[in-house]
């Protein structure tokens, strides 16, 4: 109260300059240049589509005709002579050991990640277990469990799913896979350094980057190994037409490392800029590398399992370039009532409004392709994975769009629904998309089925079910913290300890995640030790 | 590069897929006008007409707002570096960190509260009839005397206690008195009297 009133007279005193331009007209000029500018691009590039559309289709699509769901009872679809099924198979020859390899790290890091998780979960309602070990404290264990996620469990699996789906669409085997091998072995090195620095209590003290910039350093350099049989493979491809799957997995490798190096490099950014800057990163890394990372998987597996084509390439460009352009503007939204310019906060608001726009064009897109095939969701593992996964990116993402206003933002500000809201988007689309490209590639590059067939619904339900109480619980809990907090006649205390019953459902819900995760990688290892037994039909779900 | 093998599972896949050419649909181009609509009246209402020289031309005083006299807040003082251990009810937590409502440290003589702050303690302290084997940290090299004053004050005039006000000569000659001390009081044992 007495800032506000502070506030108001030093207004009263501030005289504005005659001609000053007002910060309205212009940041709304500029917006509505800027998205018109957006929609002629848009409309250009669908424009010149239709000249090679004829062209990229022949290209693209083998002359097998459209087949049926992937189904035992329906046998082979296509012959030997075929010449799409003869580049499938030399791009999964090319790229099978490396993507077997960021497989297995992705493995260990989900299990650490869960382990870090729930740990931090429990210490919220019971502060004094395991109180004595420094690094098992809440401030180190919570950023060890996003760490994990963020650098360990999120890019390995995107980054070894991009590796497979990229020579597939290319129809160009991998060209300078070791790169990419010792890439992942430094990236891997660098983690582990990363984790441990934390875990002793070294930190740059800034959310999502809390790795010391020296640490960093490998992951730079690990991550451009990655980077350079995509891009090597790229120049040597024998497609004219780029499926959009290959914009998103593209675009997220040239976005990742623009922003994980600005973000890091010490001593650019202070004070406010650096506040701006942490979220300019903390929310890219989220829409600019998982979330393309995740979309191109649903684009790519959702229409291969059920055997249709992507409906609208129009719809795909919307979605596409509406999240390319948008997107980078919206982190500002994380410092609505800190001491940031009043422009870029509603710049940053406007444009999260604006990413109803690509998520509903995705939404609809998918759904016109799903459309009366929907019993497929069912049986194939990986659509039910995708398939969940989708419906929680639009959920997610239409949730933050609002959450972004002042209005919600005043209640969900610095409490545990913004959280809630993190995992949906994190566990509820993008890991899960990812667990259902694991189910459809492990066969491919291990030439093994997936022994139990229970054993992947368990896994999906554990997770389903997990992230459901999960994203419930924490919701109710953070909105109700969030009117304690501004309730001025209630103690602060009140909005901690209302949360306790809540809290405690969190820890139920992530513990039964981490049971699904257990599961998941126990029957990898089942696959790996030969439990499928030369069985060749895929391990399909009747009945869960 | 020329070698490979077809796995029954690459066989039996679909074609990779292609797009259609299907028409965006018209309540889609509806939402488009809609949202973009909705932020152009956003950005036309918000307020941020901030004078662009905010944020450098203003110093500190006038930031921090009016002062009142100089008074030192005891209560505020209290909420930044005691409410952690003791709570913001006095009650402490039980067996870990004594309780200020109704201590008999607190509310007894006033230069033993100063000398405890000032230095701080580590060992047994026996507080209404429970016996406490914590640490208490020393505020004598953070805080001045005149906050010190305030903040027993504060502490002793709240959650029930009605004890004087500790002055800040008090808190100056329990300085002097224990300026020698370099650890903090190991124990009851080291005190001064409290009565």
């Amino acid at each position: 109260m007495a800032s506000g009133a502070g506030g108001a007279n030093v207004a009263a005193t501030c005289i504005q300059p005659e001609n000053a331009l007002s910060t309205v007209a212009i940041l709304l000029s500029a917006f509505v240049l800027s998205v018109t500018a957006l929609l002629v691009f848009i409309w250009s590039q669908r424009s010149s589509m239709f000249d090679k559309s004829a062209k990229a289709a022949e290209v693209i699509f083998a002359p097998g005709e459209i087949g049926t769901r992937e189904d035992p009872a329906a046998g082979t679809a296509l012959g030997l002579g075929n010449a799409e099924l003869v580049d499938r198979a030399r791009a999964d020859a090319s790229t099978a050991p490396l993507v077997f390899f960021f497989f297995c790290c992705a493995f260990a890091w989900l299990l650490v990640a869960s382990a870090a998780g729930l740990t931090a979960s429990i210490r919220l309602h019971e502060p004094d277990w395991l109180a004595h070990q420094p690094w098992l404290t809440f401030g180190r264990i919570r950023t060890i469990h996003l760490n994990a996620v963020a650098y360990g469990w999120a890019p390995m699996a995107g980054l070894g799913i991009a590796l497979f789906v990229i020579p597939r669409l290319l129809k160009t085997p991998l060209v300078g896979a070791p790169f990419a091998f010792l890439g992942a072995a430094l990236w891997n090195a660098a983690l582990i350094a990363g984790l441990g620095a934390i875990a002793v209590g070294l930190s740059d003290g800034l959310e999502w980057l809390e790795i010391p910039w020296q640490i960093d350093i490998l992951f730079v350099i690990g991550g451009a190994l990655v980077g350079v049989p995509l891009v090597l493979t790229l120049v040597h491809r024998r497609v004219e037409h780029l499926y959009v799957s290959v914009w998103y997995m593209g675009c997220a490798l040239f976005w990742f490392p623009v922003l994980f190096l600005v973000a890091n490099v010490p001593g650019l950014h202070r004070g406010v800029q650096q506040a701006a800057m942490n979220w300019w990163f903390g929310h890219n890394v989220l829409g600019l590398f998982y979330t393309p990372l995740a979309l191109a998987s649903v684009y790519y597996f959702l229409p291969k399992i059920i055997g249709r084509p992507v409906q609208s390439y129009n719809l795909s460009l919307l979605g596409f370039w509406g999240l390319a352009f948008f997107y980078g503007q919206v982190g500002g939204h994380h410092l609505i009532g800190g001491p940031v310019p009043g422009w870029l906060i509603s710049l940053s608001i406007v444009q999260s409004m604006m990413m109803i726009i690509p998520v509903l064009a995705f939404t609809v897109n998918q759904h016109q392709t799903l459309k009366g095939h929907l019993d497929a969701l069912r049986t194939s593992p990986t659509l039910r994975f995708i398939g969940f996964g989708g419906l929680m990116y639009t959920a997610s993402s239409i949730q933050g769009s609002f959450e972004a206003l002042r209005i919600v933002n005043a209640v969900a500000h610095f409490t545990h629904f913004t959280v809630a809201h993190a995992h949906l988007g994190l566990y509820g689309f993008v890991t899960m998309v990812f667990f259902g490209a694991i189910y459809f590639i492990v066969p491919r590059v291990s030439g093994r089925e997936w022994p139990s067939p229970g054993l992947i619904a368990a896994h999906f339900w554990f997770a389903a079910i997990g992230i459901t109480i999960y994203f419930v619980s924490l919701t109710i809990g953070g909105w109700l913290q969030g009117e304690a907090m501004l309730d001025g006649s209630r103690p602060f205390m009140d909005s901690v300890t209302l949360t306790a019953p809540y809290l405690k459902w969190r820890s139920v819900g992530g513990a039964l995640m981490a049971v699904g995760h257990v599961i998941f990688v126990v029957h990898f290892v089942m696959l790996l030790v030969g439990r499928s037994a030369g069985r060749v039909q895929p391990a399909l779900l009747r009945n869960f | 590069m020329s070698e490979f093998h077809i796995s029954p599972q690459e066989e039996r896949e679909n074609p990779d897929p292609y797009e259609g050419t299907g028409p965006v649909p018209w309540p889609m181009l509806a939402l488009v006008a809609l949202v973009f609509g909705f932020c152009i009246v956003y950005i036309t209402r918000s307020d941020i007409e901030t004078p662009s020289d905010w944020g450098d031309g203003r110093d500190s005083s006038e930031l921090s707002g009016a002062k009142e006299s100089g008074k030192v807040d005891g209560a505020a003082l209290f909420a930044s570096l005691c409410v952690a251990c003791h709570q913001a009810n006095g009650q402490g937590l039980p067996g870990v960190f004594p309780p200020l409502a109704g201590s008999e440290w607190v509310l007894g003589k006033d230069s033993t509260a100063a000398a405890i702050l000032l230095h701080g303690m580590t060992g047994e302290l026996i507080v209404k009839g429970a016996t406490y084997n914590g640490v208490m940290p020393a505020f004598g090299s953070q805080l001045g005397d005149e906050q010190i004053a305030a903040l027993l004050s504060y502490v002793r005039s709240q959650w029930g206690n009605s004890s004087s006000a500790v002055s800040v000569e008090t808190v100056a000659r329990a300085r002097e008195a224990h300026k020698d001390r370099t650890a903090p009081f190991a124990g009851e044992k080291e005190l001064p009297a409290r009565d």
